[in-house]
């Protein structure tokens, strides 16, 4: 062993594991990657007078960026599967920094499609869930569920704070100070942080998975549950495709965008319509924002202690819950029933999937497969936006949008309840691979 | 097809222009705070996590 890992040996056992660091700096990572790109919304209004366009004209930027966002993730993935996460988020966060800074320089929608549209949004799939669901599943086995719950509640914390201080920003010191600003802080303490602080896997540190020791005595016997295999666990990324579970999760996740980019892009509107007021609405967002942070760590911590398939067909039925409520309860207490139910709900699909997915196929293709997921929750979503709008436009209310998102979240919660997970995970079902006793390093890292 | 413009006035991703409207007056409301001091606050809040995690890291590691 060398002095480092000595040393290192020895500073564990004072204090927290070194993955928790690594999940913070993720978090941080998170934090002002969604923070940035919900951010964009704040802008519009002055784009439109400075350069006396369209607020249509903008969305297009925004909408080609959501676009790019999409297919990039499941190549981020792929790409931190391959190279391992940390030089993936590193090159991501630095291309989204520099471009952001860019975007201070343009003055039409061209410039704002080339650099915001494309690049930033690009650049954002490699510092998105699954490049980061990568890292984390490497480092952690028993707390993996937890830690994943942590980074995704990084985004919705970075909405909250960046968004704001990017608004004040701008009243400030002008759009573009707000644009440097935002990019030097990524530059100055995002990509420092990812580069000090992440490692691929616990191995290049000499350390184990879950910060675990190793027991010289019994080398007979793997260490711990993380150093044996699943019964699906994949080499390439399409055997997956295969097995159910993949079409199962993915399912889900589908319905997750419809559910949550629809409303997201009708809150406005269907609040006007209520008659809601300005104010109510306002808290009430900002409400479901919170709870939503709460809820994806109360999940996430619970996902490590029980079934994640029950936790995850729980959340869909749950949000199922919260769109009934928009239907049958009157306007004022719908939003703020929305807030609470549908926020419990809101990010907690994210750990779970991203967990149970590492579980069953193993941390090698985690990456792709998660990549793939997300995409699946972007297409879902988009169709929903544009089915939404047709729908009130058509009926002249939301609800039957509305009865139809309840009907998919129903169809969600089985599909992920029916999910075999004590046939298929890791957690329950474990395989020692014949040759591999004895070496498990290799298992750990990449199984 | 008006309502697919009206869609993708509200963008999905980034946060609704119209949505961030109603939230920062109502920000302004409750709290009264001037614009640089929020931007000095915020600021503060962002960069205190990364200084910390540095500094913690590096005495622990």
């Amino acid at each position: 062993m060398t002095n480092r890992s000595s040393d290192l040996d020895d500073s564990r056992k004072k204090g927290a594991f070194y993955g928790w660091y690594i999940v913070a700096a993720l978090f941080f990572a998170s934090f002002l990657a969604i923070g940035l790109r919900h951010g964009f919304g704040v802008f519009v209004k002055t784009w439109e007078e400075d350069w006396g366009v369209t607020t249509a004209a903008i969305s297009l930027a925004a909408s080609i960026g959501v676009l790019c966002n999409g297919l990039s993730q499941p190549i981020g993935g792929w790409l931190a599967d391959r190279y391992g996460g940390r030089p993936v988020l590193v090159f991501s966060l630095t291309v989204m920094a520099l471009s952001t800074i860019a975007v201070s320089t343009v003055s039409s929608v061209f410039g704002l499609i080339i650099l915001y549209g494309v690049l930033v949004s690009f650049a954002a799939g490699g510092v998105s869930h699954p490049a980061m669901a990568v890292v984390i599943a490497r480092w952690f086995d028993r707390n993996r569920g937890a830690a994943m719950s942590i980074l995704v509640a990084g985004g919705s914390v970075g909405g909250l704070v960046v968004v704001p201080f990017l608004s004040y920003a701008l009243v400030e010191f002008g759009w573009r100070a707000a644009w440097v600003i935002i990019g030097l802080l990524a530059l100055g303490f995002g990509v420092p942080l990812l580069l000090l602080i992440v490692r691929n896997k616990p191995s290049e540190l000499g350390m184990q998975i879950d910060g675990e020791q190793h027991d010289e005595s019994n080398r007979e016997l793997p260490q711990s549950s993380a150093q044996y295999i699943g019964p699906d666990f994949v080499n390439k990324w399409h055997q997956a495709l295969n097995s159910k579970p993949i079409w199962q999760l993915s399912f889900g996740y589908f319905v997750c965008g419809i559910t949550t980019l629809a409303v997201a892009v009708h809150f406005v509107r269907w609040a006007v319509s209520e008659d809601i007021t300005e104010a109510t609405a306002a808290l009430a967002f900002g409400a479901l924002m919170f709870v939503n942070a709460l809820g994806v760590l109360v999940v996430g911590v619970l996902s490590d202690r029980f079934q994640r398939k029950n936790l995850l067909g729980t959340v869909y039925l749950i949000r199922g819950l919260a769109f009934i409520s928009l239907i049958v309860v009157p306007g004022d207490q719908a939003i703020w029933a929305f807030a609470v139910i549908g926020g419990m709900s809101w990010l907690a699909t994210v750990p779970l999937t991203a967990s149970l997915t590492a579980d069953v196929y193993g941390v090698r293709n985690l990456g792709t497969l998660f990549g793939f997921a997300n995409m699946s929750h972007q297409i879902g979503g988009a169709a929903a936006v544009l089915f939404f709008g047709w729908a009130f436009t058509r009926f002249g209310s939301y609800d039957i949008p509305f009865m139809v998102g309840a009907l998919t979240l129903l169809a969600a919660g089985i599909v992920s309840l029916s999910i075999r997970e004590k046939t298929h995970s890791v957690r329950y079902v474990q395989v020692i691979p014949e040759g591999t006793v004895g070496d498990e390093s290799s298992l750990r890292d990449d199984r | 097809m008006p309502w697919l413009t009206e869609t993708l006035a509200h963008h999905s991703e980034p946060i609704d222009p119209v949505l961030w409207d109603w939230i920062s007056a109502e920000i302004n409301h409750l709290l009264g705070i001037s614009s640089g001091v929020m931007v000095v606050l915020l600021g503060a809040l962002i960069m205190v996590l990364p200084m910390a995690l540095l500094v913690m890291a590096r005495r622990r590691f």
